[in-house]
């Protein structure tokens, strides 16, 4: 698929990404979940009644059951072509092979758009082509729409966003990650973004046959305060944080890939040599989480769960401190890249392709990103992904991600033609694999962006130039991976996924969007960088204890109170 | 700040040119000293304004935009006083009508914050390392170089010491991190010999000294410029008058280049120690990760994480009201310190 | 630079001041040396030498690795694991490659663009400034100069700037890297206190003559400060030339980017520009070569005009001048 050449997106400050992660503008790691099978109209359980939306207040809280049923669109299959590999265990469908250009199907049979002009406003990770160009034009002619990007860089999003939020003329179309739900901009979405429901609740989506075949549970994770407010980017719930190994130096020098958190901190002495600025590691935080079987760390409400009767938080559980401690014994027996240390300094996956260190990890889809981009500089490279193993040796306890992290708005007040277009650009963006309207977004045009070698779509310079994925973020169909160049990548991502999938559980409050009170929207801000700090060895575990006691005394035990009765109104926890 | 702390003359060190004019008395103080020109009539308002209007059209422009980009916004600081929530209404204008007024609950927070103290301390111990080992290396520097006779290399020295101050930050970072850090030149270097754990850049123990360093590397060849300005102005005649009198070099040092040094080095530490609050936003908001917080956070980077990063804007804006009226009382201090030593300072008594 | 060009001043005040001015001299060896003043003792000079040349050092040395590895190839650099000391095989790859349009191509010239315009008027804005409240007991000039003094003091939160720019409709506007930042006080106050030393007896005779306070201006008080309003462009332009941070806040375009932002990116995420991608793919091109091209492309131009503007320094920032 997409050749590109740029490193992958990196997002610091995701929680649920580890120093990269987002990899938003590539589908690939975007995957639905088992749910998408089953979830086909009505299939979400139904849970009790939600305590939210309260008019005119702040809306707080979730929506579940009956309230989010009359909200949530009529999901309508689409099977435009017939996946090489099924979903299983909540993986993604993979597609292995390049479909030839006769054989692409029509998703979009009408112009839907109605030329209306807006601005979108999303982040970028990389270098944006100009902000007229040729790309841009053939998809808002096929769309029916002029659409203008505002791209930002997605390193530092989250700063702006606050402030372009609070200004009075706010761009027509935002996009916002779930990683910048932070502080007080979910309170943002919820003033500032215009309600979807009337276009598409229920069978009033079916106007968008694309929308449609988006899984039930995207959609349910994007109902804000009540209402159905965004478009989102399905994705896997099956964790998108893979730790890969050097395969081509492991099969050289014949390592065997450790399977307990012993084994894998004496295996890393073994194999770092200082000496030749070779290192076991980059920074394993984001893998210890998985390792010691700690709750997810990318979603708030994902970080609480019931443990024998109790509402806890994952920064309550003994797991969370015994992960912080094994990675802190990386970091002091000097077995991790030191540059890792200094966190903003240099990047982890050049490090990797570097031979610099062994281990890194990453967002799944750099599998791709990084073998597409080391085929050409150093043919014999070549990266696998660890299976994670629990601390002890057993199988993983891993906890589901939500089916949805990205979400397109559209701004309150919005003119009703603006709106129908927004969602017209968004039919045409979510067609899915197989069809000329992804030809056209994923490639853009035949004969100036890509050329046809052998039935396969291969990008050209200007093609590398400007189709970087600006309108993945405008709307996607359900997840897949597709890799026709590199099909034993797409193989090994998909059947990575399975399996981890089947070690996967969902916590408590899977699949719900929360709107936590504004007075506790910053209590748990502080917790990354103490973390960062207590891995490194520059704070003491003890610390981390006191910092969790101080959470609790600041608001965290009434927290846990309110997510307690969220958890009663809306129903019992689920698997 | 009141009217009083106008200097209306020029200051008699500031010379003319001496080039120009190479004897000694300073110009003559010009126009409204003290008191009022005896035997002139105060010309009234009407008067004044006729006779002034151009100059007050030419002000014009800055003391818009200085009114425009500088006052109206320092308003939005009533947020301090607020639990304010920019997104309550249509633009966060409007919203600061509607915040909930909470009176010094956000001040009661901030004094409560352990992180806050740490980011005060840091900012303290910081100021007071730039000023022993940064403030006196471009007086040093400039002392050196002036009495470098040489015109060529007087000149070359000059250009090659200011270069570090055009790399921006985060260069400057990036270079020290690949000589300095722990997969650095030095460190790769003494792991050949050996020497394992060399590195500087992430030693919260050390991090201070290194910002230190990394600010002498960077500024320090440009804060000479006001030094050589200073010392260019001395009137020859006075050294020779001195030397004439027998002080050899090392005393018309003391004798002569000193005091003509000496206002500057007073208008300079009381700008320093009324700017003391603020220690390098930039350079610290970048190395913040390296070390962590509890030895990097300053007071401006608390106030950016917690009002940009974690939106809790009446707290940010508090403790940026917090430091900003620290400062303001520092550098009063400090001017009043200067005048009991006899210097004139930012502003006139 | 037009306005360095012009400042130049005659050759008589080049050279040091006290130092008697001769002509034909070669420009490496020392003038001669006042009757008064003792021959220097040859470990004064050695230890003057040794420490001037280790400042000198510790300057160049990191600037000579930042522009070798920019001049080295990806096989050098491999083998040197990182940053280049020793140079081998020299190629200007990573200069071709950003200069043959582009990213980086457009960001200098919108940083040039915006450092130029930018000059202009924060240097029309200032001269005007400082004459206006040169001229002692003119009308409420001592009110303006408190106003303006207390902005030194106190800031105004991010929000409340951000809102005020966006209000104004200066948000993805070059005017918004320009306007806020206009003015500085320092400058303003620098270049009063220089035109307040200024023989008020030409002034007045000028004005007896019946000139107007602008071709005052003009005629007397601009020629007679060539030197200090050079420094002060240079300390403009020098603002101009690095800001990032106005750019990043109020520019949402990143097309729209200059050469600042762009670079920050490059070197602190370390994602080559767009563009580069075949050379990088083709392995003739490392990552790291265009990192440190692209700090050498933000360096060069300050780098290169300062010197001109150098031998004003001494002149231009009169001590007095920092006094407000």
């Amino acid at each position: 698929m997409t050749p590109n050449t740029s490193p992958a997106p990196r997002v610091p400050d995701a929680p649920a990404a580890p120093e990269a992660t987002g990899s938003p503008r590539r589908r690939t790691f975007l995957s639905s979940s088992a749910l998408a099978a089953v979830a086909v109209a009505g299939g979400l359980p139904l849970l009790s009644a939600c305590n939210n939306a309260k008019d005119g207040k702040r809306e707080e809280g979730a929506t579940t059951g009956k309230n989010a049923k009359a909200l949530l669109p009529t999901y309508v299959a689409l099977n435009l072509v017939a996946p090489d590999i099924p979903s299983k265990n909540g993986s993604p469908v993979g597609f292995t092979q390049s479909i030839p250009s006769s054989a692409l199907k029509t998703a979009v049979p009408e112009k839907l758009g109605k030329g209306s002009t807006f601005k979108i406003m999303a982040p970028f990770w990389g270098s944006p082509p100009a902000a007229d160009n040729p790309y841009y034009r053939a998809v808002n002619e096929a769309a029916g729409v002029r659409a203008v990007f505002q791209n930002q860089d997605g390193n530092v999003y989250a700063d702006k966003l606050g402030a372009v939020l609070a200004s009075s003329t706010i761009p027509d179309v935002v996009v916002i990650p779930a990683w910048n739900l932070t502080g007080k901009i979910p309170t943002a979405v919820n003033a500032k973004f215009e309600d979807l429901g009337p276009y598409l609740s229920g069978d009033k989506v079916k106007k968008y046959p694309n929308l449609a075949a988006v899984p039930t549970d995207a959609w349910q994770r994007s109902i804000f305060g009540g209402v159905l407010r965004g478009v989102p980017m399905p994705a896997s719930n099956v964790i998108n944080i893979v730790p890969y190994y050097r395969k081509d130096i492991f099969d050289a020098k014949g390592y065997q890939l450790p399977e307990s958190a012993d084994e894998f901190l004496s295996f890393a002495k073994d194999i770092t040599a200082a000496k030749s600025k070779v290192w076991a590691c980059d920074d394993m935080k984001w893998a210890s989480f998985s390792i010691f079987g700690v709750l997810s760390g990318g979603d708030k409400a994902l970080m609480w769960d019931m443990v024998d009767g109790k509402l806890v938080h994952r920064v309550e559980t003994p797991q969370f401190l015994e992960a912080l401690e094994w990675t802190r014994k990386l970091y002091a027996s000097g077995v991790v890249h030191p540059d890792a240390r200094v966190k903003n300094q240099g990047d982890a996956g050049n490090r990797f392709t570097a031979g610099q260190s062994l281990i890194y990890t990453q967002d799944i889809s750099h599998w791709y990103a990084k073998t597409a981009e080391q085929r050409l500089q150093n043919p014999e490279f070549a990266m696998g992904a660890m299976d994670y193993f629990h601390h002890d040796g057993g199988d993983p306890k891993l906890y589901a991600v939500q089916p949805a992290s990205i979400w397109t708005f559209i701004r309150k007040g919005a003119p009703k033609a603006m709106v129908e277009d927004f969602l017209a650009l968004a039919n045409f963006c979510a067609s899915p694999y197989g069809s000329k309207e992804r030809r056209l977004t994923e490639y853009g045009v035949e004969g100036v962006h890509y050329t046809l070698t052998k039935g396969e779509a291969v990008k050209t310079e200007k093609g590398n130039l400007e189709v970087n994925g600006a309108f993945d973020y405008t709307g996607d169909p359900a997840v897949f991976i597709a890799h026709p160049d590199l099909p034993e990548v797409a193989k090994g991502q998909l059947e990575w996924l399975q399996r981890m999938g089947s070690f996967t559980r969902k916590s408590a409050f899977y699949g719900l969007t929360v709107t936590e009170p504004n007075r506790w929207a910053t209590l748990d801000a502080d917790f990354e960088t103490l973390e960062d700090d207590v891995v490194r060895g520059r704070r003491k575990v003890a610390d981390m204890q006191q910092a969790v006691a101080d959470w609790k005394s600041k608001g965290g035990d009434k927290l846990r109170d309110w997510y307690r009765k969220l958890l009663d109104d809306t129903g019992a926890a689920r698997g | 700040m009141s009217h009083s702390t106008v200097p209306e003359t020029p200051p008699a060190t500031s010379g003319a040119d001496p080039a120009k004019h190479p004897a000694p008395p300073p110009p003559q103080p010009t126009g409204e000293s003290p008191a009022p020109p005896p035997a002139v009539r105060r010309p009234s308002l009407r008067e004044r304004l006729r006779r002034d209007r151009v100059m007050l059209l030419m002000v014009t422009p800055a003391v818009l935009l200085v009114g425009v980009f500088q006052y109206i916004p320092v308003l939005g600081n009533v947020v301090a006083f607020q639990d304010y929530d920019p997104y309550l209404s249509d633009n966060g204008f409007a919203a600061m009508l509607e915040s909930p007024w909470v009176g010094f609950e956000q001040f009661e927070r901030i004094f409560a914050d352990s992180a806050f103290w740490d980011a005060a301390k840091n900012t303290l111990v910081l100021f007071f390392l730039q000023l022993v080992l940064f403030f006196p290396i471009p007086i040093l520097l400039a002392l050196l170089i002036n009495s470098v006779v040489r015109p060529r290399v007087r000149a070359v020295a000059q250009a090659v010491l200011y270069l570090p101050h055009f790399f921006s930050w985060v260069l400057v970072i990036s270079v020290f991190q690949q000589i300095f850090g722990g997969a650095g030149i030095i460190a790769q270097t003494l792991r050949q010999h050996g020497v394992e754990g060399f590195d500087l850049m992430t030693d919260p123990g050390i991090f201070k000294f290194l910002v230190t360093a990394e600010g002498v590397w960077k500024d320090a060849g440009w804060g000479i410029i006001v030094f050589l300005a200073a010392l260019a102005s001395v009137p020859p005649d006075l050294y020779e008058a001195s030397a004439m009198d027998g002080a050899n070099r090392w005393r018309r040092m003391w004798h002569v280049t000193l005091p003509a040094l000496r206002p500057v080095i007073a208008l300079l530490l009381v700008l320093r120690v009324g700017d003391a609050l603020s220690v390098g936003f930039e350079q610290l908001l970048l190395q913040r990760d390296a070390v962590g917080p509890e030895a990097a956070e300053v007071l401006d980077t608390y106030v950016w994480w917690n009002g940009v990063r974690n939106q809790d804007f009446g707290y940010a804006a508090a403790a940026g009201l917090i430091k900003g009226i620290v400062g303001i009382g520092l550098v009063l201090t400090a001017n009043k310190v200067a005048h009991l030593m006899g210097e004139q300072g930012v502003y006139k008594k | 630079m037009s306005t360095t060009e012009r400042a130049t001043p005659p050759d008589s005040v080049r050279t040091a001041p006290g130092a008697p001015v001769r002509a034909a001299r070669h420009p490496w060896s020392a003038p001669p040396r006042p009757v008064w003043e003792e021959p220097p003792a040859g470990t004064g000079l050695a230890a003057k030498a040794v420490v001037l040349t280790a400042a000198c050092l510790a300057v160049l040395f990191p600037l000579w690795i930042v522009v070798v590895t920019s001049l080295s190839s990806m096989k050098t650099i491999t083998e040197a694991g990182g940053l280049v000391v020793v140079p081998r095989d020299l190629t200007f790859i990573a200069y071709q490659e950003l200069l043959s349009g582009g990213q980086v191509q457009r960001a200098a010239l919108v940083s040039l663009g915006i450092t130029v315009v930018g000059t202009l008027f924060s240097m029309t804005v200032s001269v005007l400034c400082a004459y206006g409240l040169s001229r002692p007991g003119s009308l409420a000039h001592r009110w303006v100069l408190a106003m303006l003094l207390a902005t030194m003091f106190f800031g105004a939160g991010l929000i409340p700037t951000y809102l005020l720019v966006q209000a104004l409709g200066l948000t993805d506007s070059y005017l918004s890297l320009i306007l806020p930042s206009a003015v500085s006080i320092f400058n303003i106050l620098v270049l009063r206190a220089f035109f307040m030393n200024i023989s008020t007896e030409l002034i007045d005779s000028a004005r007896i003559d019946g000139a107007g306070d602008l071709r005052i201006l003009w005629k007397i008080v601009m020629p007679l400060s060539r030197a200090v309003i050079a420094v002060i462009a240079l300390f403009y332009a020098v603002g101009y030339w690095s800001a990032w941070f106005n750019a990043s806040l109020y520019l949402s375009d990143q097309s729209m980017m200059p050469l600042q932002n762009v670079m920050i990116q490059i070197v602190q995420k370390q994602e080559p520009p767009t563009g580069l991608g075949q050379a990088i793919k083709t392995n003739q091109l490392s990552p790291l070569s265009v990192q440190m091209a692209v700090m050498m492309l933000a360096l060069v131009p300050v780098a290169v005009i300062s010197p001109f503007v150098q031998k004003h320094f001494r002149k231009g920032m009169l001590t007095g001048a920092v006094k407000g």
